[in-house]
């Protein structure tokens, strides 16, 4: 029996051509999502500096990507808290708004390497008491539980190294077999992402001809952990109408682009949090920058205009301009690039919060105009120009991130450099705020010129 | 000397020393008694200035320090003043920096020129006067400004020490008050010194009252002393203070404090318990503190606290039904972990200050004090703080009695 649909292209007319789409996707009791557009990660629930009254707020962020091994952490009761809330559990462990869509992963994206390989029956996760295994049956039992809008099947995936030939006929296989598994005991009716495998698309051909052949009116979308198989999914009709889901972690806006004119619908975009934590603000428009912009972000002397601007510079200490011009959000319409700068210097998690709510309106943004212009007919055109005007990748991040959470980071082993250096160790203080940043670092003709204090004649 | 507030009485408690006003403050009216959160360094915890502004804060604290070091007196003035750099319309105190200077700076000392101490990048020896923290909180341009002074523990057993810098703060204030460039748009408070020395702050209060600052602050305070003797110097001095300007006690955060202070006749109070604790999990409720990092709270579905009007335990709408289990899991893993326990902790003291002021305009507040007491330790009076007990009884309130 054929699953009614959740996504709706509306351009191009035939799906099977391949090329930029805009598309809807429709879930019961959410907002319609227009696509292309991206889905928030989540680090344990949360959009990271985000509390979720910010998210209903000052963002349009319209999906969350969560991951299961952020719930699961061996606990003494054996459950995770998480399941034992009735109705639906993410939206109401995570306080996250009705609104959104989520979408649940069996890993974080993205993921640790985990060290033990996989099972014929279970992938290894990461939780924040270490690694455990997760059996298809458990992750099965969990989206049932959880009940998820969306949920990405459990992939065979390898990390690092490109696997040989007899381990991808294993992945292919042990992947098909899960997501059949899950297909067919998918009793409470939320949408299946079925995942296509970083792997060349001959040694999947069977499991991609499976989708194809038996499979495509059971599944809701495609999870592609490589884009580049995109124009490899055989050219079904029952194919080529499922929405897919990039989890190829794009390192910049180009690719994102370069997705989209694959026809890619919808993104996870690991390089928005990590522009924010290096006190980044994203500035990139399409195709081009705003006429207001134009001045403001070509201040390099360069003539390709840079994607971003790094807060941590101390030019920005006495700039009363917003982190872009004529941007709308929260933080542009409320404080100046003055204040981001104090903000970062000081340490202040504000600063992050701001740069998060910024950069992810930005790329609401960016999507919007990116659909515009899907619809105008002048994506190729837009899209080559955005890559002319624009550097190719983000700047280099010049100061200090927010405190690394430890569990995020798999050691690698011994004599790994610490990841936060310590803070003034001088003073006796257990407590961050009471130690950090609170001995001046600057001379005494510095502190003098700043107004802080005065030289004493001797 | 000029001000640039109005304080306007609204009631009095029949029975205790407690005060409810209204103090109309440069950028708006704030209702007495009132909790001060404190935003150090121009932010609070993670907090955007709309979240706390719909905590109902609208007067918070920046150090002076801190602002003097980051982004400095030159920034701020190219900026417009504190205000403009963290886009607060709202009010804003100013500590004076000294206290931060000494309690910091570990070669700092007091002579009668201002705070010395040595730059610990370069060891040059330097300087802060009380011109100079008037200079700087002018820059910033704080609604309320506090006077440079010389404090030392009260637990000093040096009392000629403590005599001197009680005088040596009165006649820094008067250094301060001609230094003040802007009484007509900032307002210097005083600040009584005298350590626990009763003889010493009545002096200090009738030196400094005659002063005619638009506030009044009792500082030196909540440095270790014993609470019974800090009760004896807040309620000294309130007994001494003109009724019509407010009291301030720095530094002041516990509930029971806060209470017992009302009822001695204090007026404002500040602490950064409230908002650093929340880092550590610990959510303030009217039955105590939780700390919500420890495994009990896992798989405890309430709100953090039953019946809490904030945004995290509020539900429906506006409301986000944040559960203890969630920030269990969340706690010391996600900085939105302590964003939220901010935003809790901040409204449970300004709805407590709030519900303070309520019942001393309905004249229920000895009932509101008993009941607070109650909530606290379980209803079991064996558990109840003596010295609140003692304190409370000098202003005609027996927790003890049925
Ligand atoms: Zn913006
Ligand atoms: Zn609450």
């Amino acid at each position: 029996m054929e699953k009614p649909g959740i996504f709706e292209i509306i351009r191009p007319e035939d799906p099977s051509v391949l090329g930029p789409r805009l598309g809807q996707l429709t879930v019961q009791g959410r907002s319609k999502l227009e696509t292309p557009n991206f889905l928030a990660i989540s680090s344990r629930g949360v959009v990271p500096h985000m509390t979720p009254d910010v998210i209903a707020a000052s963002s349009q962020i319209g999906g969350v990507h969560m991951a299961l091994e952020d719930f699961i952490e061996k606990s003494p009761s054996g459950t995770p808290p998480i399941m034992k809330i009735p109705g639906n559990p993410l939206h109401t462990f995570t306080a996250i708004p009705n609104s959104i869509i989520t979408l649940l992963a069996p890993r974080r994206t993205p993921a640790v390497t985990a060290p033990n390989g996989n099972s014929d029956t279970a992938i290894s996760v990461f939780t924040s008491t270490g690694f455990q295994a997760l059996s298809n049956k458990s992750y099965i039992s969990s989206i049932q539980t959880l009940r998820p809008d969306i949920s990405i099947a459990l992939a065979d995936l390898t990390y690092g190294p490109l696997p040989g030939t007899k381990r991808t006929v294993k992945m292919s296989d042990r992947t098909q077999e899960w997501l059949s598994d899950l297909l067919s005991e998918n009793g409470h009716g939320g949408a299946v992402f079925a995942p296509i495998l970083p792997i060349d698309s001959l040694s999947q051909s069977e499991y991609l001809d499976y989708l194809a052949d038996d499979q495509a009116g059971e599944i809701s979308g495609l999870a592609f952990y490589d884009s580049n198989l995109l124009p490899d999914i055989p050219a079904t009709t029952s194919l080529s109408r499922l929405p897919h889901l990039s989890l190829d972690e794009p390192a910049s806006p180009h690719h994102i682009l370069r997705q989209i004119s694959l026809g890619m619908d919808i993104f996870t975009i690991p390089f928005i949090g990590h522009a924010t934590d290096a006190g980044i603000a994203l500035t990139f428009r399409f195709p081009r920058p705003l006429p207001d912009d134009a001045v403001a972000s070509n201040d390099t002397g360069s003539s390709v205009v840079p994607l971003g601007i790094d807060m941590w510079i101390p030019t920005h200490a006495t700039s009363l301009l917003p982190l872009s011009n004529s941007c709308t959000c929260y933080t542009c319409t409320s404080h100046h690039r003055a204040y981001i700068q104090h903000l970062l210097s000081a340490k202040e998690m504000l600063g992050w919060v701001l740069l998060q709510i910024h950069n992810h309106h930005i790329l609401s943004e960016f999507f919007s105009s990116i659909r515009a212009s899907i619809k105008m007919g002048t994506f190729e055109a837009d899209a080559e120009e955005f890559g002319r005007i624009y550097e190719s990748e983000l700047p280099e991040k010049s100061g200090k991130g927010p405190r690394v959470r430890g569990y995020h980071f798999k050691s690698e082993g011994p004599g790994e450099a610490k990841k936060n250096k310590a803070p003034w160790g001088n003073l006796g203080s257990d407590d961050q705020s009471a130690g950090r940043g609170l001995v001046p670092d600057e001379n005494s003709t510095e502190l003098q010129e700043k107004g802080f204090a005065e030289k004493v004649e001797e | 000397m000029p001000s640039a507030l109005k304080y306007e009485l609204v009631a009095r408690c029949s029975t205790t020393k407690a005060r409810a006003a209204i103090l109309t403050l440069p950028h708006g009216p704030v209702q007495l008694p009132l909790f001060m959160p404190v935003a150090t360094q121009a932010s609070l915890k993670g907090l955007t200035p709309q979240q706390l502004e719909e905590t109902g804060c609208r007067l918070c604290l920046n150090n002076t320090y801190h602002l003097g070091l980051k982004p400095g007196q030159e920034v701020l003035e190219k900026l417009g003043g504190a205000h403009k750099l963290q886009g607060w319309n709202h009010n804003i105190l100013t500590d004076s920096g000294g206290f931060q200077m000494v309690s910091l700076l570990k070669l700092a000392n007091v002579t009668e020129e201002g705070v010395r101490f040595l730059s610990p990048h370069d060891g040059t020896p330097m300087l802060l006067t009380p011109e100079h923290s008037i200079s700087l909180q002018n820059t910033i341009g704080s609604d309320i400004i506090m006077q440079l002074d010389d404090v030392i523990v009260t637990t000093s057993p040096d009392m000629e020490r403590m005599r001197e810098a009680m005088e040596r703060s009165v006649r820094w204030l008067d250094r301060c008050i001609a230094a003040h460039k802007n009484p007509t748009k900032q307002n210097l408070f005083c600040i009584i010194q005298g350590g626990l020395d009763l003889e010493l702050r009545a002096r200090c209060c009738k030196e400094m009252v005659a002063r005619g600052t638009p506030g009044i602050a009792i500082g030196g305070l909540s440095g270790g002393e014993a609470k019974a003797d800090y009760c004896r110097v807040v309620s000294t001095c309130t007994s001494l203070l003109p009724e019509m300007k407010p009291r301030y006690v720095m530094g002041i955060g516990y509930p029971e404090d806060l209470v017992v202070s009302v009822a001695l006749g204090a007026d404002m109070f500040d602490c950064v318990w409230p908002t650093r604790t929340a880092r550590f999990g610990n959510a303030i409720t009217k039955y105590g503190v939780l700390n919500l990092r420890h495994a009990r709270y896992a798989n405890d579905f309430g709100p953090i606290e039953e019946g809490c009007g904030c945004v995290c335990c509020r539900e429906g709408e506006g409301g986000l039904g944040v559960t203890k289990a969630f920030i269990h899991h969340i706690a010391a893993k996600e900085t939105v972990g302590a964003h939220l326990l901010t935003m809790h902790n901040v409204h449970y003291q300004l709805a407590l200050m709030r519900s303070v002021r309520d019942s001393i305009i309905e004249d229920r507040f000895p009932a509101f004090l008993k009941q607070f007491f109650a909530d606290r330790h379980d209803g079991d009076k064996t558990k109840y703080p003596d010295w609140a007990v003692e304190a409370l009884r000098t202003v005609g309130v027996d927790l003890m009695e049925p």
